[in-house]
């Protein structure tokens, strides 16, 4: 009887087991038992594992809860099932000391088997339901916010800072010029009388219509406040906010000479830049200091009678009074723009030059700036306008006008012979060409007697040519001797 | 104070040309949407999430720093390819980005 009782536990032990196992149906257990109740058990090696799982299902609730208050039934579960393994490993140690140690000769028992080969997978974090475990997408997506926020702001403030520019010096530029604000989109040159925007850090205005000049572009080059990148290397690096006016001359409005004069800095970084400084002002940037300019200032000049003609008291008052303000002033007869690299092999023709005077301004505030700073810019503006009329009256006296023309023949002259070597292997492969296609010209003629003719008169234009090379090495000889 | 506009002498507004001067003009818009494409691609391809989130940023980048006279279909185009790249590495794999420390 105590052994029918034994087999009718561990058959029902089974069926619940069989609830777990989910490889199985329910009535499949069943229906198995039903036919050999005994089948199952012959396995002496399934009664361990049976009765370890057997046992903590009937157990009640949990004994440890759950730390985590806010996660779901599933979680809980999942930890029962790891209590589960832990009870199971306890048990596992009794079980083995039940039986007869000669039976596991050879077997090592560990303290904690399945401790080391266990491993407890952790619940994928997307299937956890919680917002937390994504902190680095939220942290990019506050990152994207931050950015558009600071795009927002910056382009708003250099467009305030434009603007108030424009206002100060809106009266100035109006009195002076006939042409204030065009953006060379319409037919008619007609005032617009409003900045033409490039970019959200850079504005334009083109003024027009005065005497002693063609025109000119003021350029607003703010910092790039609508880019946080910017924003952020200029912590590293402070910069300033920049004006750039740019006024082009006609022919008859300047005197042929080079100057500028600006912080040392900038002046040695010009000389080097500047296709006309570093030709024509080969010396090293000189003090101001005869004309009772700050330290900070120096002077690039083709020779000295240009610079005593340019610093007259007016000039150096402006100067001396907004030293801090003024980056470069640069007047020029053969402004061309920096020293363009040019690619080996192309022919090298002198670049095309235009009377030019360049004004470089810092804005005061670096990179801090007020919408109220710019009413400081205006006094600059005034500068630019006197300088205009100056170079208008500034003539070279005789001596002075012969050592330009001489420099500047001295220059062309350079940059031919540099060229020399490129144009005469340009011009040798234009003669080739030539003498190529006419050659196919008369193999393509159909008719033999014109071609017979047309290959004549191609030798005797060569013969012609041979001739006239020999001359003339006759003539460099006879000079030569 | 004597006159100084001249009325007649109104020249036209030409904007320099940028074949002559190439080295005034910023390259960075350009830049960031070559390698806001890059990081889309390499992001689509090879299934990296922060290489998707880079070409986001690249994108807004070069949005910040475009000139007035760009294309804006060539920026909405990267801005999309990026947004899409992003999208895509999600929907492949939905679990969070992991931190490379």
């Amino acid at each position: 009887d105590l052994r029918l009782y034994l087999l009718l536990t561990q058959v029902s032990c089974c069926q619940v087991w069989g609830r777990y196992n989910d490889d199985f149906d329910d009535g499949e257990d069943l229906a198995e038992f039903d036919d050999n109740d005994f089948a199952e058990f012959e396995d002496v090696n399934e009664d361990p594992t049976v009765e370890v799982e057997s046992e903590p299902p009937p157990k009640p609730a949990p004994s440890s809860i759950p730390v985590e208050d806010d996660e779901d039934e599933a979680t809980v579960e999942i930890e029962d099932g790891q209590d589960e393994f832990e009870d199971a490993d306890a048990q596992d140690q009794d079980m083995y000391s039940k039986y007869d140690k000669d039976e596991f000769e050879g077997y090592e028992k560990t303290n904690s088997p399945f401790k080391d080969t266990l491993i407890y997978q952790d619940v994928p974090a997307h299937l956890q339901n919680s917002w937390e475990s994504y902190y680095m997408e939220i942290l990019m997506v506050t990152g994207l916010l931050a950015y558009i926020m600071n795009y927002i702001i910056g382009k708003n403030k250099n467009s305030r800072l434009a603007q108030a520019w424009f206002n100060s010096h809106r009266e100035l530029l109006e009195s002076n010029f006939a042409l204030v604000g065009d953006d060379g989109t319409s037919k008619e040159a007609t005032s617009t009388g409003k900045l033409n925007q490039e970019n959200e850090h850079i504005y334009n205005l083109w003024c027009s219509g005065r005497v002693c000049c063609e025109g000119m572009l003021i350029q607003l080059k703010f910092l790039k406040r609508q880019d946080l990148l910017n924003v952020l290397a200029r912590m590293m690096r402070p910069t300033c906010d920049q004006v750039q006016i740019k006024v082009t001359l006609n022919d008859e409005d300047m005197d042929t000479f080079v100057f500028a004069v600006g912080s040392r800095k900038a002046m040695s970084r010009l000389q080097k830049e500047m296709q006309d400084l570093s030709e024509f002002c080969g010396d090293k940037p000189k003090s101001g200091a005869k004309y009772s300019l700050p330290d900070s200032l120096s002077i690039l000049s083709e020779m000295a009678e240009v610079s005593d003609g340019v610093m007259d008291s007016k000039m150096v008052h402006y100067i001396t009074n907004h030293a801090d303000k003024i980056e470069s002033i640069h007047f020029s007869d053969q402004f061309s723009g920096p020293k363009v690299m040019q690619e080996e092999g192309q022919p090298l023709k002198l670049p095309e030059t235009k009377k030019t005077l360049l004004f470089t301004f810092n804005v005061p505030g670096m990179g801090n700036t007020s919408p109220k700073d710019m009413d400081s810019l205006v006094p600059l503006m005034n500068m630019v306008i006197y300088s205009i009329d100056k170079v208008k009256k500034l003539r070279l006296n005789r001596e002075g006008k012969l050592k330009a023309d001489r420099n500047r023949a001295r220059v062309e002259e350079n940059f031919l012979k540099q060229t020399h070597a490129q144009r005469q292997e340009a011009a040798q492969t234009r003669r080739e060409e030539k003498k190529r296609a006419e050659k196919e010209r008369i193999m393509n003629e159909e008719d033999p007697e014109r071609q017979r003719r047309l290959e004549e008169a191609a030798q005797r234009r060569e013969q012609k040519k041979l001739e006239k090379k020999q001359m003339k090495m006759k003539q460099i000889k006879v000079k030569a001797m | 104070m004597t006159e100084c506009r001249c009325f007649g002498a109104v020249a036209h507004y030409k904007p320099p040309s940028t074949d002559s001067n190439p080295t005034l003009e910023d390259p960075t818009p350009d830049y960031m949407n070559l390698l806001g494409m890059i990081f889309s691609m390499c992001g689509l391809m090879l299934k990296l999430k922060w290489c998707a989130w880079i070409a986001v940023y690249c994108s807004f980048i070069s949005f910040a720093n475009s000139r007035s006279s760009e294309d804006t279909k060539q920026m909405m185009s990267s801005f999309m390819l990026s947004i899409s790249a992003v999208v895509m590495s999600y929907l492949q794999n939905p679990q969070p980005m992991s931190p490379p420390w």
